[in-house]
């Protein structure tokens, strides 16, 4: 299938995008938050918000129409079982009141119904993940309103049990068919990534996990940072994007989930 | 293969071929390979005719031996570069991107080689009127990219559109849909005979998916892909632009503890020296004709002041090993 540019262009600025809930961290990935149909990667030292940011954009992916969210449904993959109800309850709660302020609804939140908008999958192991990524299209088929796809994180399954050469090519491939579903049904791919040390690199020792190779395969890769420990501000840096330039935001990470630095 | 067609011989009559075919000869090569009295008894026909036959068969399908005179006056009437449009990437071009060749444009995650490709494709079709076809292989083309680029080089809305349309974009995510998609070139010429660049982003996330096979089914592939690459870059007159990735490896030394020469030195020092390595392989080595390296520029001073990103552009001429470097700026407007 071969479409001409313009009427790409017109497919790509109808889509809304996924709000951060952080303008400064919209801003770094431009066009106002996380893009559908791309594979975002989120990059990290234990500690530095990755699975808080996986929460957040759950949350936000209902944010209702009329603010220009999706109103959709989230799927969540769990790998490392970092994955906490009560918080994730926390920051829903404290979006979807957002929301109704601004739109000024007195109705109270809905906790029950929102809840039942994330899909929640558990997978330890290699084979359980890849089982689970083979049965995804028919999953995604049958919820339709499933708009982020967030794996957390994509190196645990693959800590163990497979040769170096085996990952890669059984990662490519499961990237190319995750992405083929986003792109055709315009869902946003998020995955979490932890880091790892090469001594001896001229960019620094400190480098996202699976290699260079891997590096290459995500459209957006965020590097999240905590420069003082003990605060709740959090630095955001843009590795690599395919339409904004690299810069440098800041968040911090309150009860409420994701928010900007007052 | 091509079937057996009337048109070879006025002897080979439809009867004749569909008798032909109930023998399970069907194609140019099931006839070329029978046994001619075999045939001759099968069709009824004279030896002399069937041989006749052959040598048509030989005479349409055989390479034809052209003057190296008049190759070189076609040569000559062609134009042999394509204009990138980027001045200093012209420059140590020597012109421009190779016609009927293929270019590789190499570096590491962020080096700028899809915001090299787009910015490629905008220039080919911005004054003139040829298309571009770009197969993109991870979702990374944006088009909302493209616009903003030709926004800051004050086109109106009708221009930006005219050159958006003559960008066509086909996602793919498979080896097996790559080939595909050079077939359906291959096979409508006439549909595609504006098209000027071809650029592929990226082979090696297609190529990487058949890591750690055994059956070496990707090298397969990729020698299908170059096949039909050079016979559509040869025929169709296009240049095609290839991303290909690099990795980086460490050496890590310790240095010799009887070596004299370091002897006086610290004994017990380690030295790591970092490697960089094209992917895809030997096969894939010295496929291309030209090869664009790109490389990062990191700035010292923490103040930045603008968002301009500096690459390092290495181009390796490959027939004649000559190596020349210049400096490309990616910044809202484009690469420049």
């Amino acid at each position: 299938m071969i479409i001409n540019a313009a009427g790409l262009w017109q497919k790509e600025t109808s889509l809304p995008t996924i709000a951060t809930f952080s303008r400064s961290l919209d801003n770094v990935l431009g066009n106002n938050g996380i893009q559908l149909g791309s594979i975002t990667e989120v990059l990290g030292l234990s500690g530095t918000g990755k699975t808080q940011l996986c929460l957040q954009l759950c949350a936000s992916v209902q944010v209702p129409k009329s603010l220009g969210g999706l109103e959709a449904e989230a799927l969540y993959i769990d790998t490392n079982t970092n994955f906490n109800l009560n918080r994730f309850k926390e920051i829903l709660l404290a979006s979807l009141e957002k929301c109704h302020n601004i739109l000024k609804i007195t109705k109270s939140v809905n906790i029950e119904d929102a809840l039942r908008k994330l899909h929640y999958v558990r997978t330890s192991g290699l084979e359980k993940f890849c089982s689970l990524m083979y049965t995804l299209p028919k999953f995604i088929e049958e919820r339709p309103n499933v708009r982020i796809i967030a794996i957390d994180s994509i190196i645990d399954p693959f800590k163990e049990g497979i040769t170096l050469q085996r990952r890669t090519g059984l990662l490519f491939r499961l990237m190319a068919d995750l992405q083929r579903i986003a792109v055709s049904r315009q869902i946003a791919i998020v995955l979490m990534n932890q880091m790892s040390t090469r001594i001896g690199l001229s960019t620094g020792a400190v480098v996202g996990a699976l290699g260079d190779g891997w590096a290459h395969r995500c459209n957006i890769r965020l590097l999240l940072s905590a420069p003082r420990n003990v605060d709740a501000e959090r630095v955001a840096a843009l590795l690599k994007s395919n339409s904004s330039p690299e810069t440098v935001g800041r968040f911090r990470i309150c009860q409420d989930g994701i928010r900007d630095i007052l | 293969m091509d079937t057996l067609y009337s048109d070879l011989s006025k002897n080979l009559t439809q009867p004749i071929i569909k008798k032909l075919s109930q023998n399970r000869i069907k194609t140019l090569i099931d006839f070329l390979q029978e046994d001619i009295e075999k045939l001759s008894n099968l069709t009824k026909l004279e030896i002399p005719c069937i041989l006749q036959i052959r040598k048509n068969i030989f005479e349409i399908y055989s390479a034809t031996v052209v003057n190296s005179l008049s190759l070189f006056n076609t040569v000559c009437s062609r134009i042999t570069e394509l204009e990138t449009g980027i001045e200093s990437l012209d420059s140590i071009l020597n012109g421009g991107i190779n016609i009927g060749y293929i270019t590789e444009v190499c570096g590491l995650a962020g080096s700028g080689k899809t915001q090299l490709c787009m910015q490629l494709a905008v220039n080919c079709v911005k004054n003139r009127d040829k298309t571009v076809l770009y197969i993109d292989s991870k979702g990374d083309f944006s088009a909302i990219r493209i616009q903003k680029v030709l926004e800051e080089c004050s086109f109106s809305h009708k221009e930006m559109a005219a050159v958006m349309l003559k960008i066509k974009v086909a996602f793919i995510w498979t080896m097996d849909e790559l080939v595909d998609i050079l077939l359906q070139v291959k096979n409508n010429k006439n549909e595609y005979n504006c098209l000027s660049l071809i650029i592929l982003d990226s082979l090696p996330s297609l190529m990487f998916q058949h890591f750690g096979d055994e059956n070496k089914i990707g090298l397969k592939f990729l020698n299908i892909f170059v096949n039909h690459v050079k016979y559509i870059c040869k025929t169709m007159e296009v240049a095609v632009i290839c991303v290909n990735i690099q990795t980086r490896w460490i050496d890590q030394s310790v240095s010799d503890v009887n070596d004299n020469e370091s002897s006086d030195l610290t004994t017990s020092d380690t030295y790591y020296r970092e490697n960089i390595n094209r992917c895809l392989g030997k096969y894939w080595k010295n496929i291309p004709k030209t090869i664009i390296i790109l490389e990062k520029i990191r700035q010292k001073n923490t103040q930045i002041e603008n968002n301009d990103t500096h690459i390092q552009t290495t181009v390796l001429n490959c027939d004649i090993g000559q190596i020349k470097k210049s400096v490309l700026t990616i910044t809202s407007s484009g690469v420049i």
